[in-house]
């Protein structure tokens, strides 16, 4: 009786739910984020719902199968525009993006009221790699320092400290592809010493992500110029939300989604701008360092590369651009800082744009040469810098190499846009068995 | 017996479990009205929350340090119930008048270090791990600036003990006798309850921090020791520097709860407008500009008792 009347209360909360992101799973994320019957939580083991988005590739399977159990009971699983795994018989799939807010809170609902039964675990309940007890201390291997308990290094000092020579036991491990401060797909090993990032070696690249359809069609035909740019605010105010919410800023991540949701030529972003550069964000939180070359900033393009000084952006050559009077906008210091001031920027000019573009009905000209929101797509879209990562993040504190990936807009681009099923470069595994461990 | 022994605990349960919930109302108030979305009913939502918990399995992670795991959050509770026992409601209403009270208090901010590391590295888990290891690296700076602190609010008072603290601010609150130290204590509130922009034990660039592996009661236990110890440094700051229980018409104990929730909205209002502070920044924040000015807040204090 007790049971059931905590049971009762306990389904009254927001729907806490963790995201497993396949292709094309993430644009979902911002409408959820919005709604107030979900809760979108960091770490499985604060959700009761575990929702796969998309299709998971076949080299991120084993690793969703493992977030899968890590959920606490009782939980479900639903299944966005994927196919369930055969052997979870409660999985729900749903493909209506309008409908999923409700299913998730329905399937919530009906697994804390005991009209479903919580998810089977699907792998051993045993550590991925036997404890090998060998050695002299139990240590797993020989010497002192030989061994590779559960299959992993053990912390010890391998490495020089690259900071101030303090040398602390290092740590290595590997991290993704579901991590929520990670572009979705992407995974790492990194050594930390301490909070100091001492390797990182990227693993697997980040999913192609899509962009609005507009970006497309203006590879086609002239599209108006109102049109593109409001895509491209809001494709920057979605990595907006990302950093802020990152930065512990939950209510102006929020404000960015909501602005991004509503956007029209009449928004502005005075207000977000005034609060962050109030809130101490660009002085206080943790967004040093980060600072690309040129050389590297030429790599990645785009607002990264303005960000760091370099003054290109195909709308130059754009007659319709150059009719509004357009000219890019550039910070100096290429680094996490000035890369979200660059955002800031692009936004506003964006908005700016849109607004006389819209008022002189003007269109764009140029069909081949698009700068899209990640960088200039001429005769190649352009393509992932996720290996940057490697180069740019040793010696950054944890809090600062965080903010630096958020940071930086490094997966390629999708060959189609948003709303497009995935293309055979994404060959999904159907229906896992659970047995092949 | 009964006055000695039991109504002290059934203060401190009671303060335990109202300071949580005012906590967790107070702060989603402060959330609506920024716009923040949140879950559900103001009122109902925390007790959802707390329900949710309960039903919910306390998991395992690989090997973990069982009994440390298991306990952490009971002793950051047991901690924030040592905290509150010592906040003087009346003259007369203390669960505990300790004659060294200040150094009781001094000490849970000590504690809390050993135990929320334990926390963190019991779990046996990465970013839970670094989040224990923050706190420690930033404890300390944080506990030096309070004993300074605190050490000023003795000295008008002649006493280690938080009602004769009250006491000796009958014609004049510690907050105007001693500006800075409000504000110092305020920012040492944030950092050893690991709140808002000092959270950086249980961040969101570590998913959770200490708290990243946990599920079930352990993290409602965890939950609730947060919030208790939140409420703890309240009555702690509010009987140092805002004069406890004393004041015009009302009765001492609802000027105690007024300047408690006084303190509390503006500490969840922080929490919830500034961003996170970079851990280095912070470190330098503590040891090169709040430390000399705490010595400064000492000094003044010293010179005031002496005049």
């Amino acid at each position: 009786m007790a049971v059931n009347w905590l049971r009762t209360l306990a389904s009254r909360r927001s729907v806490p739910v963790f995201p497993v992101l396949g292709m094309q799973g993430d644009e979902l994320l911002q409408q959820l984020v919005l709604s107030p019957d979900i809760e979108l939580v960091d770490s499985p083991r604060h959700a009761s719902v575990l929702l796969v988005a998309g299709e998971i590739p076949a080299d991120r399977f084993e690793f969703a199968r493992r977030v899968h159990d890590q959920l606490p009971s009782p939980f479900t699983t639903l299944w966005f525009r994927g196919e369930p795994w055969s052997h979870l018989e409660n999985a729900t799939r749903i493909d209506d993006l309008d409908i999923l807010p409700t299913a998730l809170v329905t399937a919530y609902s009906e697994l804390m009221e005991g009209r479903r039964e919580s998810s089977p675990r699907i792998l051993p309940d045993k550590p991925p790699n036997p404890w090998e007890g060998e050695g002299d201390f139990g240590q797993g291997g020989e010497g002192m320092m030989g061994g590779v308990p559960y299959g992993r290094p053990m912390a010890m000092n391998m490495e020089n400290d690259i900071r101030d020579g303090l040398t602390l036991d290092s740590l290595t491990f590997r991290l993704g592809p579901f991590f929520f401060a990670f572009p979705p797909g992407m995974s790492a090993e990194i050594t930390l010493q301490g909070d100091l990032v001492q390797t990182w070696q990227t693993q697997l690249v980040p999913y192609p992500q899509s962009l609005d359809p507009v970006f497309f069609t203006a590879r086609e035909r002239p599209v108006p110029i109102a049109e593109i740019e409001l895509a491209r605010a809001r494709h920057h105010l979605h990595r907006l939300y990302r950093g802020l919410h990152l930065a512990g800023l939950e209510g102006a991540s929020l404000s960015a989604l909501r602005l991004a949701q509503n956007l029209s030529t009449t928004s502005t972003l005075d207000g977000l701008r005034r609060y962050l550069s109030r809130s101490g964000f660009f002085r206080l939180a943790a967004i040093k360092g980060g600072e690309l070359g040129p050389e590297q900033a030429r790599r990645i393009g785009g607002p990264a590369a303005r960000a760091a000084g370099l003054d290109e952006d195909l709308r130059s050559g754009d007659a319709g651009y150059r009719r509004l009077g357009f000219s890019p906008v550039c910070q100096t210091g290429g680094d996490t800082c000035a890369r979200w001031w660059q955002v800031l920027a692009e936004i506003d000019q964006s908005l700016h744009l849109a607004r006389q573009a819209e008022r002189d009905d003007v269109t764009t000209s140029e069909l081949g040469r698009i700068e899209t929101p990640r960088g200039p797509w001429c005769a190649k879209r352009p393509e992932d810098a996720s290996a940057l990562f490697d180069e740019l993040l040793p010696g950054l504190e944890w809090g600062d190499a965080l903010a630096t990936v958020a940071s930086l807009d490094v997966a390629g681009l999708a060959d189609q846009p948003v709303g497009t099923r995935p293309s055979g470069e994404s060959r999904a595994i159907r229906g896992g068995t659970g047995n092949d461990v | 017996m009964f006055s000695e022994l039991f109504l002290p605990v059934l203060m401190v349960i009671f303060m335990l479990i109202v300071g949580g919930y005012a906590v967790a109302v107070l702060d989603r108030l402060v959330a609506s009205a920024l716009g923040t979305s949140q879950d559900g009913g103001i009122w109902l939502a925390p007790m959802a929350r707390g329900a949710w918990l309960l039903t919910q399995h306390a998991n395992a992670t690989e090997a973990p340090d069982w009994r440390a795991w298991r306990l952490a959050p009971a002793l950051y509770l047991a901690l924030a119930a040592g905290g509150l026992a010592v906040v003087p409601w009346s003259a007369s209403l203390v669960a505990t008048d300790l004659v060294t009270s200040v150094v009781l208090w001094g000490s849970v901010e000590a504690l809390a270090t050993v135990v929320i590391f334990l926390h963190g590295w019991s779990a046996n888990s990465l970013l839970a791990l670094i989040g224990g290891y923050r706190y420690v690296a930033l404890g300390l700076s944080y506990i030096l600036i309070s004993m300074f602190v605190l050490i000023g609010v003795a000295l008008p008072a002649e006493s280690l003990q938080f009602t004769q603290v009250v006491a000796s601010q009958a014609e004049l609150w510690n907050v105007i006798r001693q500006p800075l130290g409000l504000p110092l204590f305020l920012i040492v509130g944030l950092g050893m309850t690991f709140w808002g922009p000092l959270n950086l034990a249980d961040s969101t660039d570590l998913a959770g921090g200490t708290a990243s592996e946990i599920s079930g009661p352990p993290r409602l236990v965890w939950d609730m020791a947060r919030a208790a110890m939140l409420v703890a440094f309240s009555g702690v700051a509010a009987t140092a520097f805002l004069g406890g229980w004393l004041g015009p018409w009302l009765p001492g104990p609802l000027w105690m709860a007024i300047k408690m929730l006084a303190v509390l909205f503006v500490l969840l209002l922080l929490g919830r407008l500034l961003p996170r502070l970079a851990p280095e920044r912070c470190v330098t924040l503590m040891w090169v500009v709040l430390l000399p000015l705490s010595f400064i807040d000492l000094v003044w204090a010293g010179i005031g008792a002496l005049l």
